[in-house]
C-alpha cells in the first residue's frame, strides 16, 4: 500500500467518524425520552435527579400521650403516614414511617434558638422552627438511614448483645438501645451530643428525626426530616 | 488504524463464536465424565423453570394486596399447584447450581482460555441474570422475606450518589427509583418486577434459539438416563420439602435476621461488614473481575497448579462464599472486630499466593522447554 493508498483510507476514516459521532448522539437523543418512560415524573431534560415530586408528605397526627411514658426508658411505636409518588396509574400512595417515641432519663438540648444547631437543625430546611428545644422526649423514624429495614427498640442491651450478631456495649452506654435486624447497625437513642449516634454496624449516619409539639397531654408529631435511605447527615450534625 | 481494530475485534469474535459452548459442551474430548454434564442441565432445568413459569402465571395475581393469597391458592388450592410451583422453584435453584457449579469447573480447570472468552463472559452474564431473575422473582411472593430482600437490595444503588463527580448525577437514585418505580416498594415495584421476571427469560430464550438455529447446535446434548433422573430428583424434593411461602410481607415490620435465597445469603454478610458504598461497589466490582478473568490470567498453564495465583483466588472465593453463608444463617457478625480479620487473612494469603507465582514462573524459566502436556479437549471438534 503506497502513500497516497493509506491517507485515502484514512480520509475515509475520518469521515465515517465524523459521520458516527453525530448519528451516535442523534439516536441517544431520540431514546432518551424512554427515560421518562420509565420515570415519568422527571423534568424535561433533567433526567437524572430524583424530582422534588418524589418527596413524600405527610399529617401532623399524635402519636403518643405524655402520660403513656412517663418513666425512663417508657416507649411506644407509632405509625407516621405519608404520600410518595408512584409510577403506577393510580399515582399516589400512602406509605407509612414507623417511628418510636423514646422518654429519656435526662434532658437533651434538641435545638439551639440563637445559633440554629442541634439535631434538630434540618428543620430551618424546611421552614419552619422548633418549639420543643430541650426535652427529655425524643422521636426517631425507625427507617434505618443504611439500607431502609425497620430497627427496634431493645429494652435491654444484653438482648443486643445475644441477638444482634454479638456487641457489646461500652459501661456508660448499657441502657436501652435501638439496633436493625438487617445489617446489626446499633443506635444510642440517649446520646447526649447526638441522639440516635451509631455505635457499631453500618449505619452511615444516625436515624432521621421527627419534628414534635406537646399538645396538652398529646406528642404531635408534624414532620420528619426529609432525605430518603442513605445519604449523608448535612453539615451541623455529626462534627 | 480505527479499521484495523475494527478489524482485529471482529477476527477475535468470529474465532471465539465458532468455539462459543453454553450448553452442550462439544469441545470437550472426555464427555463420558459427568461434570460435563452441567452445561445440557443447565438449559434444561431452564426449559423446566420457564414452563412452570408461564403455567404458574394463569393463576397468580400481580397485585400488592393479590399476590400473597394467590400463591397460597396456588400451593394448597388448584389442583397440583404445589407441584408447579415446587418446579419452578427448585428448577430455578438447581438451575443457579448448575451455574455455579459449571463456572468453578470453568474456572479451575481454565477453560476460559483461549478461546474459551467468549463462552466464559457469557456464562459470568448468565450467573448475573440468573441472580437478577431470581429477586426479581422472589419478590413476587410478597412475603417477609423478599420484601425486604427487595428493600436491602434496591437502596444500595442509591449509596452510588456518594461517589466523587459522577455521583452528583444521581444516576444511583435514579437506578433505584426507576427499578421500584418510586420512592418505596410499592405495586409499581411488583408490576415492574413482574415484567423483569418473565422478560429475562423471553428476551434469552429467543437469543439462544437463534444460535441454535444458526449454528446447528445441539440443544441438549445429554441421554434420555440424567434427563429421566434430575426430573425425578426435582419431584421427590417437591413431595419432601414443599416451596414455602412465609409470612405475608409487612412494611413496618422487619424479621430478624433478614435471610434471602441461599445464594444471596454471602452477599448479605458482606453487606454487614462494608460501609454502604461499598455494599454496591464490591458485588460490581466482583462481577467486573469475573468478566475480566480471561484477559488478567496471563499465565500459560491450564491446570490449576500451573497457574498459583489464579488458583489460589478461585479457592478463596469458594471458601468466603461457604463461609459468609455459614456466618449469616448462624446470625454471626462482630462488626468491629471481623472485617479486619478477613482482610488481614486475604492479603496474607493473596501475598503468598502472588510469591508461590512468582516462584514457580522463575522456575519454569529456569527448567529446559519441555512443555507440559496438551490439555484433553478435542482440537478437530468444531473445525
Amino acid at each position: 500500500m503506497d502513500d497516497e493508498q493509506q491517507s485515502l483510507f484514512n480520509r475515509r476514516n475520518f469521515l465515517k467518524l465524523v459521520t458516527t459521532v453525530p448519528a451516535l448522539g442523534a439516536i441517544a437523543a431520540l431514546v432518551s425520552p424512554l427515560l421518562r418512560f420509565l420515570k415519568p415524573n422527571v423534568e424535561r431534560f433533567q433526567i437524572y435527579a430524583p424530582t422534588a415530586q418524589d418527596v413524600a408528605r405527610g399529617e401532623a397526627i399524635s402519636v403518643a400521650k405524655l402520660s403513656e411514658v412517663a418513666k425512663p426508658w417508657d416507649f411506644k411505636y407509632f405509625v407516621f403516614s405519608q404520600k410518595y409518588p408512584q409510577y403506577t396509574p393510580e399515582g399516589f400512595k400512602a406509605a407509612s414511617v414507623p417511628g418510636v417515641v423514646i422518654r429519656l432519663p435526662s434532658k437533651l438540648k434538641l435545638y439551639d434558638t440563637a445559633s440554629g444547631r442541634g439535631p434538630l437543625s434540618w428543620v430551618r430546611g424546611i421552614g419552619k422552627t422548633p418549639k420543643v428545644t430541650e426535652t427529655d422526649v425524643v422521636v426517631f423514624s425507625r427507617i434505618c438511614p443504611h439500607l431502609g429495614c425497620i430497627f427496634n427498640y431493645v429494652a435491654d442491651y444484653r438482648e443486643v448483645t445475644s441477638g444482634y450478631g454479638g456487641f457489646v456495649p461500652p459501661p456508660n452506654r448499657r441502657h436501652a438501645l435501638m439496633a436493625c435486624p438487617c445489617h446489626l447497625s446499633i443506635y444510642d437513642p440517649a446520646d447526649s451530643q447526638l441522639p440516635g449516634r451509631v455505635l457499631s454496624g453500618p449505619a452511615p449516619r444516625p436515624p432521621r428525626t421527627f419534628l414534635f409539639e406537646i399538645q396538652g397531654d398529646d406528642i404531635v408529631v408534624t414532620d420528619v426530616e426529609p432525605g430518603g435511605i442513605a445519604k449523608k447527615k448535612d453539615a451541623g450534625g455529626m462534627a | 488504524m480505527v479499521a484495523d481494530l475494527a478489524g482485529r475485534t471482529r477476527d477475535w469474535f468470529r474465532e471465539r463464536r465458532e468455539k462459543l459452548d453454553l450448553f452442550d459442551e462439544t469441545l470437550v474430548a472426555r464427555q463420558e465424565n459427568p461434570i460435563y454434564l452441567l452445561g445440557p442441565l443447565l438449559y434444561y432445568f431452564w426449559l423446566i423453570t420457564v414452563a412452570t413459569g408461564l403455567l404458574l402465571m394463569i393463576w397468580y395475581e400481580p397485585t400488592t394486596t393479590g399476590a400473597y393469597s394467590s400463591i397460597e391458592r396456588i400451593q394448597h388450592d388448584v389442583p397440583l399447584g404445589w407441584l408447579i410451583r415446587g418446579l419452578h422453584k427448585y428448577g430455578a435453584d438447581a438451575l443457579i447450581t448448575v451455574i455455579f457449579l459449571r463456572l468453578w469447573r470453568m474456572y479451575f480447570l481454565a477453560e476460559y482460555k483461549k478461546p474459551g472468552e467468549l463462552s466464559w463472559m457469557l456464562a459470568f452474564l448468565g450467573l448475573v441474570l440468573g441472580m437478577i431473575s431470581g429477586i426479581t422473582g422472589y419478590l413476587l411472593i410478597w412475603n417477609q422475606r423478599a420484601f425486604w430482600a427487595a428493600k436491602v437490595v434496591l437502596t444500595t444503588p442509591v449509596y452510588f450518589d456518594e461517589l466523587p463527580i459522577i455521583g452528583s448525577l444521581k444516576f444511583g437514585s435514579m437506578i433505584a427509583y426507576v427499578f421500584l418505580g418510586g420512592p418505596a416498594i410499592g405495586q409499581a415495584t411488583i408490576t415492574r418486577f413482574y415484567a423483569l421476571h418473565f422478560g429475562i427469560s423471553l428476551v434469552l430464550l429467543i437469543l439462544v434459539e437463534v444460535l441454535f438455529f444458526r449454528t446447528r447446535r445441539k440443544r441438549m446434548n445429554m441421554s434420555f438416563l440424567p434427563i429421566v433422573l434430575f426430573t425425578a430428583m426435582l419431584v421427590v424434593i417437591t413431595l419432601i420439602l414443599p416451596a414455602e411461602s412465609g409470612r405475608r410481607a409487612d412494611p413496618t415490620r422487619t424479621p430478624l435476621p433478614i435471610l434471602s435465597d441461599w445464594y444471596f445469603l454471602a452477599l448479605y454478610q458482606y453487606v454487614k461488614y462494608t460501609p454502604p458504598l461499598w455494599a454496591g461497589l464490591g458485588p460490581g466490582l466482583l462481577i467486573n473481575f469475573g468478566m475480566l478473568v480471561p484477559f488478567l490470567d496471563r499465565s500459560r498453564g491450564r491446570r490449576p497448579l500451573e497457574r498459583p495465583f489464579f488458583f489460589v483466588v478461585g479457592v478463596l472465593a469458594v471458601i468466603y462464599f461457604l463461609a459468609f453463608t455459614a456466618l449469616i444463617l448462624f446470625n454471626i457478625a462482630v462488626i468491629d472486630r471481623d472485617p479486619f480479620v478477613i482482610m488481614l487473612i486475604t492479603l496474607a494469603i493473596l501475598s503468598a499466593a502472588f510469591i508461590w507465582e512468582l516462584r514457580y514462573r522463575r522456575k519454569q524459566r529456569q527448567r529446559p522447554p519441555a512443555q507440559p502436556a496438551a490439555p484433553a479437549r478435542a482440537a478437530a471438534a468444531h473445525s
